[in-house]
């Protein structure tokens, strides 16, 4: 029975902390849908305030986030957004946007630092001449940081140049920030100047900043007010929500700071996964709080398989694909956690290499050996 | 409450792994005799997600004229599920099994819209917090089964229809397919409402939950609250039938037909009263030009329901 966890799938199992769990206790709450509950209020006015933007809106979760900004900004039926084929939109929302949005998606290649080609973003705009047969783009969704890609940071020089190509053709732009704080702390540029350009942005308290629940859309009033009523008609409009928006006031006062924390640890985690002589690393695209590393033989060691021997160990985590597998560190995790994780999955590596030998090599025969004789 | 909610044991319901979550579904679920139930953030989405998996798009349910389904969702059954309706219409918000059975529309061919569930609200909000007879919950069930339609209860305040008759909780989830039940109303959680049904019905909501936005991660905070209300504040809601009642004879409506929680009055001007009751410092609620609606809850005392009825005595007597 294994008694230490390192959870390294997510940064979204973050528990609450002491004091999130005594600011939840003393939270001054009242009925949010009827527009009252301070604590709601003072969150909502504190981020709208760091991101530099007139007004916010508290959601439960990054999808109902992203869901309703994409569907504001589109609300005239016949829109189409563009975004990149291995966004958090685009990939792991169940396709609410086009489900429920009804808006048409229209995927770009993503790089593997998490940025779109600029030119393929403007080749991508509809143009007037195709009215009769075209949908209209009304919006480009960027990810920052950006997470299939490995947590990588869109620069501000970039969102400004998309920006400036969005106000160009009069089109929104908005910010998947689900990580915004880690961009910016890895940047070293403020987080309002970041998403400057930006018509909206999600952004998250319930990950790397710990809180139990949550995020929160800011942009102009006029944008939040119908978010507000998007959000009630989703199912969102929760009533005594100062409870949760208390914890999460004290994740964005206390925990941005820890971040960089994260960083620095994924890049010692990342540099003791290039070690093992199975896994390659690309230390140039840590830079943020992900780790991916990709597996030389997975005939070998499956990230399934990996993941799975890991587990026995009490080490959590997340096959990416079907070469690689994701690490993601948080303020929970410690220093000792790394070292902890890292010499488990070198176990575990060689668990499997001598087990395959035993095991794998064996099956293989067993299985070409059923096959003659059904044959 | 709050300090079960401060020490509640945690972990991501995404990944189906907050323990306190999981208790209050398993408890809720079983207090209505039914398979499983899923937590969500509001009664709207509880009802979109149940209703939803009775009803697909382009297919009709059959409700009372002013359910809250219909009436204040923002017509998100319409809009997101794709479904559409028809409704009777009951002075008390009761079921009419004639009209019922005359509007339903069975599977005639690829040209019209079939009927396939009827959605009960219990208790009817517009209609006064009404309590709709478990003896007619009976009969829709066995004509439902006969034609093979499914039924959905709105049951975001079964609990006062529950205390206000002695009908078992069990009794109305044989009696339905799937319910929504809330526990941030009268039983005074912060958040929260549960989807409650078969185990099938509520495993396949839980994605359609995550397609809304309505996956939250640490959510036994608010869980360990919803387990609190119903260990302490079910039996209670008879008090605030009580109070109900004081309030109703203060304003002149017959106690006799306040049922639960909820007092429905007639006033000439709504808004009027509404700011008036608000200036002698009693809130309440205009849900309609000339009509404007009370509830009684555990946050109203015995001694703030007597002098909130005093106040509106008051209130509307000067505007009758």
């Amino acid at each position: 029975m294994v008694a230490r966890v390192v959870d390294l799938r997510s940064d979204t199992v973050t528990k609450p902390n002491q004091a999130m769990r005594s600011a939840m206790a003393a939270a001054i709450v009242d009925d949010d849908v009827l527009g009252f509950d301070p604590t709601a209020q003072k969150l909502e006015m504190e981020v709208a305030s760091i991101m530099h933007k007139d007004a916010a809106l508290f959601v439960p979760s990054g999808t109902m986030a992203n869901l309703i900004s994409v569907m504001v900004h589109c609300e005239v039926r016949g829109s189409e957004v563009i975004l990149g084929d291995n966004s958090h939109i685009h990939v792991y929302e169940n396709g609410g946007i086009s489900t429920i949005g009804g808006i048409h998606a229209k995927t770009l290649p993503n790089n593997v630092d998490g940025t779109m080609d600029i030119e393929k973003i403007v080749k991508a705009i509809r143009g007037t001449d195709g009215e009769l047969y075209y949908p209209t783009t009304r919006l480009i969704c960027l990810e920052n940081t950006h997470a299939n890609c490995g947590g990588r940071c869109l620069s501000v020089e970039y969102i400004d140049k998309v920006g400036a190509v969005a106000k160009e053709y009069g089109i929104k732009l908005h910010i998947d920030g689900a990580r915004i704080f880690n961009a910016s702390v890895a940047l070293g540029v403020p987080v309002h100047r970041l998403v400057q350009e930006a018509d909206s942005v999600s952004v998250c308290l319930s990950k790397g900043l710990g809180a139990p629940v949550g995020s929160v859309i800011v942009g102009s009033k006029d944008f939040i007010t119908k978010a507000k009523r998007l959000r009630k008609t989703l199912g969102g409009g929760m009533r005594q929500v100062g409870v949760l928006c208390a914890a999460a006031y004290v994740a964005l006062r206390d925990n941005v700071p820890k971040l960089s924390d994260d960083h620095r640890r994924a890049k010692i985690l990342a540099e003791g996964l290039q070690k093992v002589e199975h896994f390659s690393v690309d230390l140039s695209s840590v830079d943020s709080n992900m780790v991916f590393f990709d597996i030389k033989e997975t005939s070998k060691i499956s990230p399934d398989r990996l993941c799975e021997v890991l587990q026995e160990r009490g080490v959590l985590a997340m096959p990416a694909s079907s070469t690689s597998v994701r690490l993601v560190l948080h303020y929970q995790i410690s220093a000792s956690d790394i070292q902890f994780s890292l010499t488990c999955i070198k176990g575990v590596v060689e668990q499997i290499l001598t087990d395959g030998t035993k095991n794998g090599v064996i099956e293989q025969n067993m299985l070409s050996v059923s096959q003659t004789v059904t044959v | 409450m709050r300090r079960a909610m401060a020490e509640a044991e945690v972990g991501d319901d995404v990944y189906d792994e907050d323990p306190t979550v999981r208790v209050l579904q398993d408890r809720v679920a079983d207090l209505f005799g039914k398979e499983a139930a899923l937590f969500c953030p509001t009664g709207s989405m509880a009802n979109v997600l149940a209703l939803g998996s009775l009803v697909g798009p382009g297919q009709e349910v059959l409700c009372e004229a002013r359910a809250h389904v219909l009436r204040a969702e923002l017509g998100a059954h319409g809009a997101l599920t794709g479904l559409t309706s028809r409704t009777w219409s009951h002075p008390r918000g009761q079921l009419d099994l004639a009209a019922i059975e005359d509007m339903y529309a069975p599977d005639m061919g690829p040209f019209f819209v079939r009927t396939t569930a009827v959605a009960v609200e219990n208790t009817h909000n517009f209609a006064g917090g009404t309590v709709v007879p478990v003896e007619d919950l009976r009969a829709l069930r066995a004509w439902a089964d006969s034609v093979g339609i499914g039924v959905h209860t709105d049951g975001a305040r079964i609990w006062n229809a529950h205390v206000a008759t002695g009908t078992p909780l069990k009794e109305y989830g044989t009696l339905t397919d799937s319910l929504a039940v809330c526990l941030s109303k009268g039983l005074g959680a912060p958040v929260g409402s549960l989807m409650v049904g078969s185990r099938d019905e509520v495993e396949e909501a839980r994605v359609r939950r995550k397609r809304l936005g309505g996956g939250m991660r640490q959510v036994g905070i608010l869980a360990a609250a919803g387990l609190h209300a119903l260990d302490h504040h079910v039996e209670r809601l008879a008090e605030d039938h009580e109070h109900a009642r004081l309030l109703a004879e203060a304003c002149g409506v017959d106690p006799a037909g306040v049922e639960t929680n909820l007092v429905v009055v007639d006033v000439p001007d709504a808004v009027d009263v509404v700011r008036r009751a608000a200036d002698a410092g009693v809130r309440v609620g205009a849900v309609g030009p000339q009509r404007v609606r009370l509830l009684t809850h555990l946050d109203v005392s015995r001694a703030d329901a007597e002098s909130a009825a005093s106040i509106l005595a008051g209130v509307l007597g000067a505007t009758a």
